[in-house]
């Protein structure tokens, strides 16, 4: 049971981009020559997927049972950057129905006109809980997941680890690397603001410059992660000693007998989310799709094939309790947890990466 | 008269086998490039400098493509001091020798970028492999910090360009008489005059096409710095795909790329008015 491989997603990311972006202006002079099966195209849904562990367990929990239950047949593409996304609308020829994304993609997404408004006549959103910006006018969510302080268990015991992010701060008490990941929205801003002293419930709108300032106290203790993958590196063999990362990442390390354990006090949740691109062949099936991804049916699958949370709280009704522990806003993290202000970090990202790299370059 | 006209058309029919390369370079190089440009300065409609004014406005952008241009010239200076003597031996030795110093340098260049970056955290951490050697051999006490810092980022970029180095400097070193240095010596030069008077200068052209190669090469990379850099280690490659991928701010990316690709002609055009490069493509006068 393991969970998405993000690391595998910004790795794909980086080195398509370029490719993608050249793609578009080739698919845009290839035009009027490529003829899309439209026809053929009721009976099938498009989902651009992350990939990987997570496309499995999306395969069991939703898109095969949907598929039985509608008949409509759900045919995966890897790839599913915001670039592509880009291309595609802008060469007028969308060829997905439905992309999974960040949540910041629901506004920026709209803002640059790449999204179709969706129908909640056929998509019921009255079960999905209640919070800021999980459903909008063009997106729906998927699950929750979220951002976790993670300690090695060989530099420090269970009953004596840090046990939020000010004494993570504290490098004289528990000396050693931090481990972040290097991606401004990656959560180590967030987590500099709680150090420093911000309530969590006044995390957002985030003070960018205190919490920079937070971070300059700890500058020559941060190990950097460009993947996720490399950050759970980094702590299984010992380089890191404490750090942030998604939940399920420190799961499975923990779970492949890392050592390597979590403390979810002041964790960071989020959410993915989907969208449907402008100009997509089913609109229709897609929004089907979307339906039964958020029903308390989709949403039970899901909790039970992967460790990110229901975001339907009827869901949990039928999880075991030791099942429902380990996923993501399970019972073990309640009170514990900020919710992250996506709609905030879709329209600030911008401006907050231009700060953050002038802190970096120092 | 008609032998003339017959050799017109064969010359004719030749300058024709230009033609696909031609249009192979104005298809996918040209023209992506000035939609680039495009991208850069027309947005929804309108014309605008905005991207540019932000690339002014904010000093972290130039700080990153000085800092981007230092670690090209970097680059090329380490793999030049590494690269020379290698092609020297490669030059002059022949049979198996020269074979395995060919094969060392590329094998390395056949192998994934990514793979060989891995390759390096492997080794370079503080619990690597070579750590662990040099401790447990007595050399060092505690490991050092050859990685997540801007030495990592120099150690695996040299690597990578190390054969842009190499090769032309092999190519023009082979083509050397070996007579003239034996001249050199007998009209009385010592070892190293005759290394600094006569094989340097002739080795030249492939020395300014090893670095031109490295530097400019160089100058876009972000999978290196992004896995083997630290806290200030951002080159500029890093922050169009930012824009491009994660921000959708293609304008800026693509004045960011503009201001790449104006930099490095602007820097080839120095080196052509003072180091001659158009040598290095037979131009010899």
């Amino acid at each position: 049971m393991t969970k998405i491989d993000r690391s595998k997603v910004s790795g794909a990311t980086r080195r398509t981009i370029l490719k993608g972006a050249a793609m578009g202006g080739a698919l845009a002079a290839m035009g009027p020559f490529v003829h899309g099966a439209r026809a053929q195209a009721a009976k099938r849904v498009v989902f651009a997927t992350w990939g990987g562990s997570w496309e499995k367990a999306m395969r069991e929990a939703w898109f095969d049972p949907f598929t039985k239950k509608t008949g409509i047949e759900v045919v995966t593409v890897s790839g599913n950057t915001y670039a592509k996304i880009r291309a595609m609308v802008e060469a007028g020829k969308t060829e997905w129905d439905v992309v999974e994304v960040n949540p910041d993609f629901q506004w920026i997404g709209k803002k640059e006109n790449l999204v179709e408004p969706l129908d909640f006549k056929i998509i019921n959103s009255g079960d999905i809980m209640k919070m800021p910006g999980l459903v909008t006018d063009v997106s729906v969510p998927q699950v929750i997941w979220s951002k976790v302080m993670f300690y090695n268990t060989k530099a420090f015991s269970t009953d004596n680890h840090p046990k939020n992010w000010a004494e993570v701060w504290d490098v004289k008490k528990y000396p050693g690397k931090r481990t972040f990941g290097q991606r401004t929205s990656s959560g180590a801003l967030e987590a500099a603001a709680l150090a420093d002293g911000v309530p969590m419930d006044k995390l957002f709108p985030l003070d960018v410059d205190r919490a920079l300032k937070s971070l300059a106290k700890i500058r020559d203790n941060i190990l950097w992660y460009d993947t996720n993958a490399q950050g759970e590196q980094f702590m299984t063999d010992g380089q890191a000693v404490l750090g942030l990362v998604p939940d399920g990442r420190a799961l499975s390390a923990k779970k492949n007998g890392a050592p390597i354990d979590i403390e979810y006090n002041q964790s960071l949740m989020s959410w993915a989310s989907m969208v449907i691109p402008r100009g997509a062949p089913n609109r229709e099936g897609a929004m089907q799709l979307m339906a039964y991804c958020v029903s308390p049916e989709g949403q039970y699958n899901m909790g039970m094939a992967y460790t990110y949370g229901p975001i339907v709280q009827k869901a949990y009704e039928k999880i075991p309790k030791d099942r429902a522990a380990t996923l993501s806003g399970g019972p073990q993290q309640q009170g514990k947890y900020v919710m992250t202000d996506e709609q905030w970090w879709g329209e600030n990202k911008d401006q907050v990466t231009e700060k953050f790299n002038q802190w970096r370059l120092g | 008269m008609a032998a003339t006209r017959a050799a017109g058309f064969a010359r004719a029919r030749v300058e024709l086998l230009v033609l696909p390369g031609l249009l192979i370079i104005v298809a996918l190089f040209l023209y992506p490039l000035v939609s680039l440009v495009g991208i850069s300065v027309y947005e929804k409609g309108d014309w605008t400098l905005r991207h540019y004014q932000r690339l002014i406005d904010v000093p972290a952008y130039v700080r990153v493509l000085q800092r981007t241009l230092v670690m090209g010239a970097a680059t090329a200076f380490l793999c030049l001091l590494l690269g020379y003597p290698l092609a020297y031996r490669i030059a002059t030795t022949s049979g198996r020798v020269r074979a395995a110093l060919i094969a060392g340098i590329l094998v390395p260049f056949w192998t994934s970028l990514l793979v060989r970056t891995y390759g390096w955290m492997v080794m370079l951490n503080p619990q690597g492999i070579l750590n662990k050697a040099l401790i447990s051999a007595g050399v060092l006490d505690s490991p050092l910090t050859l990685i997540n810092n801007t030495t990592g980022v120099l150690i695996g970029m040299t690597q990578i360009m190390l054969p842009y180095m190499v090769l032309p400097i092999v190519a023009v070193m082979v083509r050397l008489d070996p007579a003239l240095m034996r001249a050199a010596r007998i009209l009385g030069a010592g070892p190293v005059r005759a290394f600094l008077r006569v094989y340097l200068p002739l080795t030249l052209p492939g020395i300014m096409a090893g670095v031109l190669l490295v530097f400019t090469i160089s100058l876009g990379f972000f999978v290196i710095p992004a896995l083997l850099g630290g806290t200030s280690d951002i080159l500029l490659a890093q922050l169009v795909e930012v824009n491009i991928n994660s921000t959708l701010n293609w304008g800026l990316a693509a004045a960011l790329s503009t201001l790449l690709v104006v930099t490095t002609l602007i820097l080839y055009a120095i080196a052509h008015r003072y180091f001659r490069v158009s040598a290095l493509w037979g131009d010899i006068r």
